[in-house]
């Protein structure tokens, strides 16, 4: 049994289960599923180059960025969402660099077709 | 309006881009932010074909949006933006699902195969 002055682990794991933003809440499985976007965006890292959306990870990054900082600014800070939004924004400045590379790649052939030809 | 001497007479508009949720703080660009999806969800929807959509990612934000539907609301005080921002998600989401499933093999055994789509019989 834990004793009055130093909580034991099934004290402590009481609290964390009844936290206000605990797992019994939105609080907690709201932010804790943003993570779907990061896994996605990185199992989505194994499609062509070819079909990644602009407009889609430039949101992804955009989203990223600024909610990193808005974690920083809530009180109390949110590190979980600190995280996972900071992960986010890598995996769309990833994507994005991929995407950008690929259309680099095609497009010097082609300036190098229409320079023979011309 | 006129300022009176001592008196600082601030329109609503004003003492809105002054507030500690306005657009001088990340409380107001954060939701803002996330309407970034919807709009790159509807230009996706107009420009690009089924056949680019990703399963995963789609599926991850229909869930997402559907969760922060309900965040919005339950937060202190209720951010009706960004209740506005998830719930114009979840629509533009699960639009690019049901596209995604129109050009799927299995389409055309439920009914719902797109026009002039590669069909399962032309295998």
């Amino acid at each position: 049994m834990a004793s009055s002055q130093a909580p034991g682990l099934g004290q402590k794991l009481r609290q964390l289960w009844n936290h206000p933003a605990g797992p019994k809440t939105i609080h907690f499985w709201a932010p804790t599923f943003k993570w779907g976007i990061s896994f996605a965006n990185i199992a989505d890292m194994q499609r062509p180059a070819e079909l990644i959306s602009y407009p889609q990870q430039c949101a992804i990054t955009a989203t990223g960025i600024i909610w990193s900082r808005f974690s920083t600014q809530i009180s109390p800070v949110n590190y979980n969402l600190l995280a996972v939004n900071a992960f986010m924004a890598v995996t769309g400045i990833y994507q994005l660099s991929r995407k950008i590379r690929h259309d680099m790649e095609k497009k010097e052939p082609e300036a190098a077709a229409a320079a023979t030809t011309a | 309006m006129a300022a009176k001497q001592g008196v600082v007479q601030t329109s609503r508009f004003a003492a809105w881009v002054s507030s500690p949720t306005g657009p001088k703080t990340t409380h107001f660009w954060g939701p803002i932010a996330n309407w970034g999806f919807v709009l790159a969800g509807l230009a996706d929807t107009a420009t690009k074909p089924p056949e680019s959509i990703s399963r995963n990612m789609t599926a991850a934000m229909c869930v997402y949006s559907l969760l922060f539907m309900r965040f919005a609301w339950a937060i202190n005080p209720c951010n009706y933006l960004l209740f506005a921002c998830h719930a114009s998600n979840e629509c533009v989401q699960l639009n690019q699902m049901r596209r995604w499933a129109s050009v799927q093999p299995w389409a055309a055994d439920y009914g719902f195969a797109a026009k002039g789509a590669a069909s399962a019989e032309s295998k």
